[in-house]
């Protein structure tokens, strides 16, 4: 058989196919670049106080604290973050300045800050993402054919709005209706 | 120590099992939820680079359970899990050398800072800038203050020479260690490891066949003239020393903790008693200080750094070189670090118990 046919060894793809692997999108919808999140606050170090807990005690070489939480309070607001999520001191201050720093933007500008954006966003795409789980597992139950037409439709469209499945047209509604409330809150 | 209400301990359960086991040691629920966690962190890494390296899977929770029990006897944490931060760099601790404290991190930031302000203050238009700086750490254990010094003053500096001296051979490896290990996480710049040295010696002075004392071996690290002191040749612009200064009652009676007590090398920490023969009038707990400050003067050291156990012996230690530079007429000033209420406050310190350092500040003449 190989004799025959000696060029199955010799012919090699055009493009390697490393790169096709690479290239192959699994949907068909050109990824959006996120939106750009608004820089952290700057937070000035003069409205700052820096402190770290420790314990009362002689310390030194005659005690081994693993204590190390620092403490910082914004004098303007008024807010105090304590932070002892790590053994490192310098590793605390860090997470606590940013901390602090999201908790004044987010009193100052309300819903137009930082983290209150975030957040939208992360709910957003979780209820996009419970939509699409939704819609998947109704075709399932429908058959083998919805499948393959709703996965069609909903990657063409891009948008999961608007979607005609086989059956079923209340749930989707449904489906919107949470999407859109949730998000808007 | 005050005993645990039962009403804690019961709390402490509830919440998780393996609690009351490092309440033991912690003594109070917040610290011992936090210890729990880091330790759960590391049981749970571990298994997983376990199932990695051999294929079998040891049950994290048994590993977790082990550790906590280890902790209710004392054990310190920084041993059972291996490492401690300090400042940005990852410190590898084992049996045989003295944990990095937090107060040695605040006098080391601390010298750091008097060293930039004093290439501050060179910054003239008549003056040269230094180029290089020359450090040495007596009783350096894990080599944690010169490692720190490295990290924060390297960009400075084009010409850097730490030299990191223990008595300890076990401590003397895991310094290299260290260097190596924060070489390879990135922590230190390549630099470092000709930078840095490490070298045994007897910083008491009386070198013998096997340790040489501080001065025989200091010629080969500080032979060049610096700036300063041409015409002695061997100088030195920073001396850093944690040395042991526990007295043998502090030891025994209950002020130092029984973890310390138990598990932490005695050589790190008291003077031993062998060592205290030739002055009277010299607590057996502050022998190192009247060397150190010996070499201090002997190299001209511009800074020097020395950690005290409260503040009656850093007074002492004040004390000690006031009398020993009286003859000289040096222009120099002693003073104790922190005791300024802003610096107490912002370094954590206790107002008016606990570690204290004395920083010692040369005039460039």
């Amino acid at each position: 058989m190989l004799r025959l046919r000696p060029w199955l060894g010799l012919v090699k793809p055009t493009i390697p196919l490393s790169t096709l692997i690479a290239s192959r999108a699994f949907t068909q919808t050109p990824l959006l670049p996120e939106k750009p999140l608004p820089a952290r606050l700057k937070l000035n170090d003069a409205d700052l106080t820096v402190s770290y807990l420790k314990g009362t005690g002689p310390g030194g070489q005659k005690i081994n604290k693993t204590n190390s939480a620092v403490q910082i309070s914004h004098k303007p607001s008024g807010i105090v973050i304590k932070c002892q999520a790590t053994r490192s001191r310098s590793q605390n201050e860090k997470i606590a300045r940013s901390l602090l720093a999201d908790r004044v933007e987010a009193r100052e500008k309300g819903d137009k800050s930082r983290v209150a954006l975030k957040a939208a966003a992360a709910k957003k795409k979780k209820a996009s993402k419970v939509k699409k789980a939704k819609r998947k597992y109704r075709a399932l139950e429908n058959g083998e054919e919805g499948v393959a037409e709703d996965l069609e439709d909903g990657y063409e469209d891009g948008v999961e709005d608007e979607l005609e499945g086989e059956g079923g047209k209340e749930e989707v509604k449904k489906v919107g209706e949470v999407s859109q409330g949730s998000s808007g809150a | 120590m005050p005993r645990i209400p039962v009403s804690v301990l019961i709390q402490a359960h509830r919440q998780n099992p393996l609690l009351p086991l490092l309440l033991k040691e912690c003594r109070s629920l917040d610290s011992a939820r936090n210890e729990l966690r880091w330790l759960r962190e590391r049981a749970l890494r571990d298994s997983q680079s376990r199932t990695r390296l051999k294929g079998s899977r040891l049950g994290w929770r048994m590993r977790l359970r082990s550790m906590c029990l280890w902790r209710s006897r004392g054990f310190p944490l920084q041993y059972i899990l291996g490492d401690q931060p300090f400042g940005d760099l990852e410190i590898l601790c084992r049996r045989g050398a003295l944990i990095p404290r937090p107060e040695t991190e605040s006098y080391t930031l601390e010298a750091a800072r008097l060293i930039r302000q004093s290439l501050e203050n060179h910054h003239g238009p008549k003056l040269p800038r230094p180029r290089s700086l020359r450090v040495l750490d007596l009783c350096t254990g894990t080599g944690c203050i010169a490692l720190l010094l490295h990290a924060l003053l390297s960009s400075h500096f084009k010409d850097m020479t730490i030299l990191g001296v223990d008595i300890s051979p076990l401590a003397l490896d895991l310094a290299q260690k260290n260097l190596d290990h924060n070489i390879n996480h990135g922590l230190l710049s390549c630099r470092a490891s000709a930078d840095l040295h490490f070298q045994r010696a007897n910083v008491l002075g009386r070198g013998d066949d096997s340790i040489p004392a501080v001065e025989e071996i200091l010629p080969k690290y500080f032979s060049q003239p610096t700036v300063s002191s041409e015409s002695t040749g061997t100088g030195c612009d920073l001396l850093i020393s944690n040395p042991p200064y526990i007295s043998t009652s502090d030891f025994r009676d209950g002020t130092t903790a029984r973890s310390v007590r138990l598990f932490e090398p005695r050589l790190a920490l008291v003077p031993s008693a062998s060592d205290f023969t030739e002055n009277t009038y010299d607590r057996p707990e502050d022998i190192f200080y009247r060397h150190i400050l010996a070499l201090s003067l002997k190299l001209q050291a511009k800074i020097t750094v020395l950690e005290c156990g409260d503040m009656r012996q850093a007074v002492r230690v004040v004390e000690m070189y006031t009398a020993m530079i009286s003859s000289d007429l040096e222009d120099s000033s002693a003073e104790i670090w922190p005791s300024a209420e802003p610096d107490l406050a912002a370094n954590g310190f206790h107002p008016y118990d606990g570690s204290r350092c004395v920083i010692i500040k040369r005039q460039a003449k």
